[in-house]
């Protein structure tokens, strides 16, 4: 994700988010995701494991998206199953962009030693299997949470960010504006707050909702593999149990598609969210 | 392009090396999996865990004295002619006469000797503790073996041996080492069995039909297919899906949606009518004694009230299932139930019992949060566990919890992974969890040593998890043992003290009988056992330990599909 | 040039000395005990159960002091023996995995080369091309955005289950021993080909979508309007864009090298493909450390090797790298 960045009057921003269909076809998505994640368990009178109707159901009235080998209701499930979706996502996202940017940033902005030090670190970091380590890390604890789980995320998924984050700040760091606060004998984190970080947020926001997304696909298949949290219902758990109890060969496919959908669809949309806010920050890339 | 030519490499790769390759005629072979549960590693009838993923090692590849079956409590002369108690502390053996070794050499009675010595020599074979009681085993001539005993033998343990104990020969292991013995791959074993190891790969186990097989002269059987190829699937899934299709024959995987398909005539069971299934082994709750409030007997009590039984067989396991006698006795052994005992102390799912009980022995709901604490004011935290992924617990467990919160007991269901839960389960540091280590067997013995195993160590391996310290039941159990198996009013005397101490302290809880999971298509293979119809009686099973209690005998009645 | 491979290499080499320690820590660090669950499992008596443990130690190694069984374990990489699997015991772990690996690299290679190569082409075929830009774009990010399992899962569905035209498990047919024949080589490709295909897919979605993006800011840069200017033909334009796009996207090939390991690992187990992935998903669930160490390794290698390989890719691409104009990416 390179360009130009520079301050736009506030009215032009919205003017251009506002016609950008990426971003409104993105932002509708995630939001239609979110208030469902939201109203959806209002919407059902059931709990996502109890046991509600007749098992292995299609769609129905009376059960929207079907039941389970068990009878448990999916609609119900899946609505439950969207809020660790968020939770994983911003916390896993937020963690992993906010270690990724202080990282990133102190490498770029320091320089010297204290630069080759991160960034070989961060180097060796990126190298290394995420998952393959996730698993690991996973393995070692017998029993596990969402929230243990998006902390580990965050603490895997920074490498990249930090490394594009470096460069942005090289980069901001040898324009003139920055020049002249040192001249004018301006204190570091004065500089970084005034005149760096500004420069920086919209490319930030834009690693986070990359890093959100990274962060569900993660703890998806982590969920999948079977070493997901060990209580409460997400999307992957609901794709694992799927596939454990035979919905492939019995052909309950209402089982496995909403999930799976929910995430790419999701996802997906926060991708292409990310390119319209690219095009709105970078004019250049608008299409003529 | 050129990934194509990566492709093209990596198949090269894969096929290089591997000289002996063939496909097996479809109507020749026998396709079946539900045994393994890992990729084949040894062929060795002395590392006993692993021999489910090798499941026909004994049975087929190897044969034991006898063969039992089940279905009518009998022992089944195998490579024994007979067996007969001279004396209550003598045992005498008669070997067929034209038994050979797959390699040509016959199998005499020194091989039986050399085999059981093996016990005498390492302690590390795990039949060893037999020689506790064992003074000798010698042979007289090639025919005869002789087994003599120190003291009265634990009969029950005996003869479970007895056809459980693979015989190897002598002339390939006498060279071996201890470590080869106890830890050794055995590859390209040699047996005496029906059939040859052939091949195996990490998914599969290939076993080829030995022409030259002894019993087909001596017995009059054959077993119908030439090739036995064993599928380990990784989820049951595709198990059912290959079912269908009728790429297996005969599935021992517990398949979930099975009871439908065998309503609609999709597949075959054992049985026409619920539970479909035979029943395997009894799952029992073991509670931990040590942690309050399980110590409490009253507060047992309650729980074993409390949970809803018919929900778990309904939901867990699709009506495949039969609820356990409270004695934790397979069917094939009820004749050791004491009835009268069962009717005054037995318990069944009734939550309003469960409330009287916990509240006559103090436990009350004192912060009106539904859930009662204990007498002392402490608040109550149970956890009810199975490992992740063991599906059919996972949703067992799940009643288990929600059943003992309706009745007020606070009980929550946990799943770590396996190597977890075994070490809590063996160690006891769970509060709660299900077990069914105790296979279907010949005696009661095998489920009351899993239940009562003793003494109380650091490790718990293969029973009494939860620690239950009771003297008075651990000198029943050493009684049974040594009842001699001919004295069946003796062993039915001593279950009776067992079952009575059992359902008074209960100190776990049995719950229902695991079912052994058997469904067969007849696309290419018919007359698979069944309890209708003029099928054969026999357990239509393929796990380690099965193959002599039924499951080759299944093979010996299959008919080509025309 | 050397400076750029030189500063490469010590990243891997650091690289690899911190993950073979990690390797290392992770069964003596893990809860439970590989010992003490073999031990678990024969039901011994006592006295059987200390000459087992002693056979056991000696076969995992664990029977010296710390520090030397990290030396050992040093030693022992170099020469290929990472002891002995406890899920598959006796069988060494090097043997566990060297028959693995032909599958997972049957897979994994010509999905990346072919999805790296289909997906720039096409990327690069769409950009500003409005119609086809437009539409491509969304499914392009929904194609990137599928977990990898529920492609594999869908397409399970759909060509294994629902129309029967290929088989949903195994690397070969049940009613087959490995041999060589046409026969043969026809039923690998053929179980062969769906778990290669969700692969394929779902990172072609995301090359395209790259190629797709920076062909965008190519064509914005200031040497085009140049080009533009005096007057270029569009072809000739496009094909400098090309050029100039290709070397994120090798870049991105590096980076991704770990996300697509994953993608592997998940996709193996929706088809159970008997290759690394699916036998380090075993390893964990069965609490196999040494098995999980191997796999682990066979992973950082793999990952090692394919960030040089395209290193060196990078390096023959881009001359100025060659040229030692450029000390870092």
């Amino acid at each position: 994700m390179k360009g130009e960045k520079g301050k736009k009057p506030k009215n032009e921003f919205l003017y251009f988010a506002w016609r950008n269909w990426k971003l409104r076809l993105g932002l509708a998505i995630v939001l239609f995701f979110v208030v469902l994640a939201i109203v959806g368990p209002r919407l059902t009178p059931h709990q996502p494991w109890a046991y509600v109707g007749p098992p292995a159901r299609p769609p129905s009235k009376e059960f929207w998206f079907g039941t389970t080998m068990f009878g448990q209701d999916v609609f119900t499930q899946f609505v439950y199953g969207l809020y660790p979706v968020f939770l994983v996502g911003a916390l896993g996202g937020g963690l992993a962009t906010l270690i990724g940017t202080a990282i990133g940033f102190t490498a770029g902005y320091r320089g010297g030693w204290v630069d080759e030090i991160l960034n070989t670190f961060t180097n060796v970091v990126l190298v290394i299997p995420t998952l393959a380590l996730l698993l690991i890390i996973a393995a070692y604890l017998g029993v596990r949470s969402f929230f243990i789980q998006a902390v580990f995320i965050g603490c895997t998924a920074w490498p990249w960010t930090a490394r594009a984050v470096r460069a942005q700040t090289l980069s901001l760091k040898a324009r003139e504006f920055v020049d002249l606060a040192r001249i004018s004998a301006a204190r570091p984190t004065k500089i970084i707050l005034t005149e760096i970080a500004p420069n920086m947020l919209s490319y930030l926001v834009m690693v986070f909702i990359l890093q959100f997304g990274g962060a569900i696909l993660n703890a998806a298949t982590l969920d999948f593999i079977g070493l997901g949290p060990t209580r409460g219902i997400s999307l992957g758990l609901m794709m694992q149990m799927a596939l454990l109890w035979g919905a492939l060969p019995l052909g309950l496919w209402w089982w496995f598609v909403p999930p799976g959908l929910a995430i790419a669809l999701l996802v997906g949309a926060l991708y292409i969210t990310n390119v319209g806010l690219d095009e709105i920050f970078n004019p250049k890339l608008r299409e003529m | 392009m050129r990934g194509k030519w990566w492709v093209v490499l990596g198949l090269l790769v894969l096929g290089v090396g591997v000289a002996l390759g063939q496909e097996f005629p479809r109507q020749e072979t026998l396709y079946i999996s539900g045994a393994a549960w890992g990729p084949p590693t040894d062929w060795n009838p002395f590392i006993t865990w692993s021999k489910a993923n090798t499941s026909g090692t004994v049975g087929l590849i190897y044969e034991p004295l006898f063969f039992y079956d089940p279905l009518k409590d009998t022992l089944i002369p195998w490579l024994a002619e007979y067996g007969q108690w001279k004396t209550d502390q003598l045992f005498e053996v008669k070997l067929r006469e034209g038994l050979t070794w797959q390699d040509g050499k016959p199998l005499t009675a020194a091989d039986v000797v050399f085999t059981f010595e093996l016990g005498k020599k390492y302690s590390t074979i795990y039949y060893s503790p037999m020689w506790d009681y064992l003074a000798s085993v010698v042979n007289v001539g090639d025919y005869y073996v002789e087994f003599s005993f120190k003291r009265k033998p634990l009969y029950q343990e005996f003869v479970n041996n007895l056809y459980n104990i693979a015989i190897v020969p002598k002339h390939i292991w006498e060279t071996r080492t201890e470590e080869e013995i106890t830890s050794g791959a055995n590859a390209n074993p040699i047996g005496s069995g029906s059939y040859k190891y052939f091949a195996h790969g990490p998914d599969r186990n290939v076993y080829i039909r030995n022409e030259e097989w002894w019993g087909i002269k001596l017995l009059g059987l054959k077993p119908a297919p030439k090739y036995i190829v064993e599928i380990r699937f990784a989820t049951n899934n595709l198990a059912l899906g290959a079912l269908l299709k009728g790429e297996i024959d005969l599935s021992n995987n517990f398949l979930p949606g099975i009871a439908t398909l065998a309503k609609l005539g999709y597949v075959k069971t054992y049985l026409p009518e619920p539970p479909y299934m035979l029943s395997a082994n009894t799952a029992v709750l073991f509670l931990n004694t040590t942690k309050k409030p399980l110590n409490d007997p009253a507060f047992r009590k309650a729980l074993a009230y409390a949970i809803n039984v018919d929900a778990i067989i309904e939901r867990a396991f699709a009506g495949l299932v039969a609820k356990a006698s409270p004695t934790a006795l397979l069917p094939h052994l009820a004749k050791y139930v004491d009835d009268e005992l069962v009717a005054q102390l037995g318990f069944t799912y009734d939550p309003a019992k469960a409330k009287a009980i916990l509240a006559v022995a103090g436990y009350k709901d004192i912060d009106g949060d539904g859930l009662v604490e204990a007498p002392d004011g402490s608040k109550i935290y149970l956890e009810v566990t199975c490992p992740f992924g063991w599906t059919d617990w996972m949703e067992a467990i799940r009643v288990i919890s929600e059943s003992a919160q309706a009745a007020g007991i606070n009980v929550v269901h946990r799943y770590p992974d396996y190597g977890a839960w075994n070490t809590a389960l063996v160690t006891g540091t769970f509060d709660m969890t299900l077990n069914n280590w105790a296979s279907l067997s010949n005696t009661p013995w095998t489920v009351y040593n899993l239940l009562f195993n003793h003494p109380i160590r650091d490790v718990m391996g293969s029973g009494n998890f939860g620690r239950y310290n009771n003297p008075e039941v651990f000198a029943l159990v050493d009684e049974l043992a040594a009842t001699p198996p001919w004295d069946a009013e003796g062993v039915k005397a001593v279950c009776a003290k067992i079952q009575e101490i059992l359902l008074t302290d209960l100190p776990m809880i049995p719950l229902w009988y695991n079912g052994l999971w058997a469904q067969y298509v007849e696309f290419t293979w018919t007359n698979f056992p069944g309890a209708y119809g003029g099928r054969p009686h026999w357990l239509p099973c393929t796990w380690a330990g099965y193959w002599q209690m039924g499951g080759f005998h299944t093979l010996c009645e299959l008919k080509p599909a025309q | 040039m050397q400076r750029y491979l030189a500063q490469k290499l010590t990243i891997y080499i650091l690289t690899f000395f911190l993950a073979v320690t990690i390797d290392w820590i992770i069964p003596r660090f893990m809860p439970g005990n590989p010992v003490q669950t073999m031990l678990s499992r024969a039901a011994l008596r006592a006295e059987a159960v200390e000459v087992m443990r002693g056979y056991y130690l000696r076969a995992f190694g664990l029977d010296v002091p710390v520090w030397q069984q990290y030396l050992n374990f040093w030693k022992a990489v170099f020469h290929g023996d990472l002891g002995v699997s406890v899920y598959l015991f006796p069988k060494p772990v090097i043997r566990v995995i060297a028959e693995a690996i032909p599958y997972t690299l049957a897979i994994l290679v010509p999905a990346i080369v072919l999805s790296w190569i289909a997906g720039n082409k096409f990327g690069a075929f769409a950009a500003r091309r409005r119609w086809l830009d437009n539409t491509v774009l969304p499914l392009g990010y929904f194609l990137t955005a599928t977990p990898y399992m529920w492609l594999g899962i869908l397409l399970a569905w759909g060509f294994g289950v629902g129309l029967g035209w290929f088989p949903i498990a195994g690397g070969y047919s049940f009613a087959m021993t490995p041999h060589l024949s046409w026969k043969f080589v026809l039923d690998l490709l053929w179980h062969w080909f769906l778990p290669f295909v969700s692969l394929f897919l779902v990172m072609f979605g995301g090359w395209a979508i790259g190629m797709r993006n920076m062909i965008i800011y190519e064509l914005e840069a200031d040497y085009v309007q140049y080009l533009e200017s005096l007057g270029a033909p569009r072809k000739l334009i496009r094909r400098y864009a090309f050029r100039n796009a290709v070397l994120p996207q090798i870049t991105g090939l590096a980076l991704q090298i770990g996300t697509i390991a994953a993608g592997a690992v998940v996709t193996e187990t929706v088809f159970s493909y008997p290759g690394i992935g699916k036998l380090l998903v075993e390893a964990i669930q069965n609490q196999d450390y040494f098995l999980i160490q191997g796999c682990f390794l066979f992973i950082i290698i793999g990952v090692l090797l394919a960030n040089l390989i395209v290193d060196i890719a990078y390096l023959i691409v881009d001359p100025r790298t060659r040229r030692g104009m450029v000390g870092e990416i």
